[in-house]
């Protein structure tokens, strides 16, 4: 069977023997995976597993203690975050994070310029700000749209950076049940339009089924299984890693 | 779009116009008026804002400060030590005291930058602190605890600007200079310092190289502080460690508040009715420590916002701050909506 470290295999991103430590404590050790080009992997696990830790090492956040990221055929290990997001590895965040006091156009239009793109990439993410009714409100601060709205702004400006990897950090936390559908509305265009290839952290196991091919769960800083969420799900210690017993199914209660 | 455009502008012109206008209307007093208390009062308000420009550059990029006074004195005793070598020069001792601070600032700031919240403040205040000790310890360069007295009178174009009207007009002309260089700089970079102001993580996650602009800012700060440090020496003749202390980095952290972080207009009226109290109270005796006191609470309790932050939020002039222009069909949706 190929490794995720197999040079064969084409990857967008390529995680290899990964650990984080802060001092004595462990957050994961020896983590690899791999993100193919147009993809998108799901990375499910407790609370703690350090899903968002993960991320942030990535993403050059934080320095990994231990093995190395590839992006493409780059190896960007310990590079900052924002050469990481200028080679295209572009993060979005588990909370809202956008510039409140700013405008709608105005949080746009630093993601457009920080991420040295030009004029004409306002064209491309206009169909997202229309699909997310954020038009009409171009012009309202940040802070006084909802939340929703919020985080739904916040994936739109990663995607204005137009980026080759994205890494969503639990996109439908904190969202409505009917709200949650712009997710699938945003990673489409994600996909088919940006070619993206996207890494979903998520607790919300009808999205994972439904976005994502392929799966990763992640428990106490191990993969403890890899593959097709529908079978993966089913699985006795998936289920035991997530609820602590084997009575409960894990599907849709995560 | 271009209407919302150029009024954009035009609100980020009005308070650097505003300041540029009033430092230039101080060259009009000495024509109109020979008094001594005023010019001295001129010059300290002058001083004070060009100091309080400095904190305010940092406060955009949300650090507080405590090294304007060190920068401040490596401007002023480099202005000190070179008239006392015969390089009186106004043109070239104004360089010298922006380039030199900024210059120390680069490879101090590659050094400190990366720290945050209290830990950047007290590093700052022990880089002051640190200073100090240097100009006591370099007697044969600093005079020591003496400092440097008899400094002559500066040169332009061969004038010699020995009297009171030309200390004020060198100050005013050195205000008008930091007043330039600071909206220079906020103007060309303000959405980055906004960024880094507001949430620095999400502008590195979007691209910015935030350390880069930090330092940025940083070495314009201390280049400020410099020039602050240049007219405080010419104001006094002379220069000494008593000028530069971590102390005097509060009061001019205190015009930058409480006039108002939010645009550069703030720092200056902040400086203006600050110094203007302290002369004022200064003759009410023993009671002036505690009424300068009593008007900072008071300030600060009505005007959260910083003097100007609160007359604009009174005015409420509501206007995008993106000088981008988007395409047709999306502004005519918003329009529409």
């Amino acid at each position: 069977m190929m490794g995720p470290g197999d040079p064969t295999l084409s990857a967008e991103l390529r995680v290899e023997g990964l650990a984080k430590r802060f001092g004595g404590v462990r957050v994961f050790q020896d983590l690899s995976f791999r993100l193919g080009p147009g993809e998108v992997l799901g990375v499910i696990g407790p609370n703690g597993a350090g899903k968002t830790t993960l991320i942030n090492v990535i993403c050059g956040q934080l320095p990994p203690s231990a093995g190395h990221v590839f992006l493409g055929k780059s190896d960007i290990t310990g590079r900052s975050p924002h050469a990481v997001s200028g080679m295209g590895l572009v993060r979005s965040f588990q909370q809202t994070n956008i510039f409140r006091s700013a405008t709608v156009r105005e949080n746009v239009a630093r993601a457009i310029r920080f991420s040295g793109r030009g004029q004409e990439s306002w064209s491309r993410v206009e169909p997202l700000l229309q699909e997310f009714d954020l038009v009409s409100r171009l012009d309202e601060e940040g802070d006084k749209l909802p939340y929703g709205l919020q985080k739904m702004l916040g994936l739109v400006m990663a995607y204005a950076t137009q980026p080759k990897v994205l890494l969503l950090d639990e996109p439908a936390a904190g969202l409505e049940h009917r709200e949650r559908a712009r997710i699938d509305d945003f990673l489409r265009h994600a996909r088919l339009i940006q070619g993206c290839s996207v890494l979903i952290v998520e607790h919300d196991m009808d999205l994972i089924r439904r976005l994502c091919p392929r799966i990763l769960v992640i428990d106490a800083g191990a993969i403890l299984a890899e593959g097709n969420p529908v079978e993966v799900l089913v699985r006795p210690d998936v289920i035991r890693a997530y609820l602590g017993s084997e009575d409960e199914e894990a599907g849709g209660r995560c | 779009m271009t209407g919302k455009r150029s009024a954009s502008l035009r609100v980020l012109g009005r308070a650097e116009t505003a300041t540029i206008l009033v430092f230039a209307l101080v060259f009009v007093v000495p024509i109109v008026s020979d008094n001594l208390f005023v010019f001295s009062l001129l010059n300290q308000i002058l001083i004070a804002s060009m100091a309080s420009l400095s904190v305010y550059v940092m406060l955009r990029m949300d650090l507080l400060s405590f090294a304007t006074p060190a920068f401040m004195a490596i401007g002023g005793y480099t202005v000190a030590i070179a008239s006392l070598r015969g390089l009186t020069d106004v043109v070239f001792l104004t360089l010298a005291s922006f380039v030199l601070p900024a210059l120390v600032a680069l490879p101090l700031g590659a050094l400190i930058l990366r720290l945050r919240g209290t830990y950047f403040v007290l590093v700052t205040f022990v880089l002051t602190e640190i200073l100090q000790l240097i100009l006591f310890a370099t007697p044969n360069w600093t005079g020591g605890s003496n400092g440097i007295a008899g400094i002559p009178a500066l040169t332009l174009f061969g004038l010699a600007l020995s009297d009171n009207r030309s200390v004020l007009y060198l100050t005013a002309g050195l205000a008008l200079l930091a007043a330039l260089i600071t909206a220079a700089v906020m103007r060309r970079f303000h959405r980055h310092f906004a960024a880094i102001e507001e949430n620095e993580v999400l502008a590195q996650s979007l691209g910015l190289g935030v350390w880069r602009y930090k330092l940025l800012g940083f070495a314009t700060a201390a280049g400020l502080g410099g020039i602050a440090g240049f007219a405080l020496v010419n104001m006094l003749l002379t220069a000494h460690p008593s000028s530069f202390t971590a102390v005097a980095a509060i009061d001019y952290i205190a015009y930058a508040i409480i006039g108002g972080r939010a645009s550069m207009l703030g720092p200056v009226v902040g400086s203006t009715i600050l110094v203007t109290a302290t002369n004022f109270f200064g003759g009410q005796g023993r009671y002036s420590q505690g009424l300068y006191g009593l008007l900072i609470i008071a300030v600060v309790l009505i005007a959260k916002g910083g003097i100007v932050g609160t007359i604009a939020r009174i005015f409420h002039r509501k206007t995008p701050t993106t000088t981008d222009t988007v395409p047709d069909t999306l502004r005519a949706g918003a329009e529409g909506l």
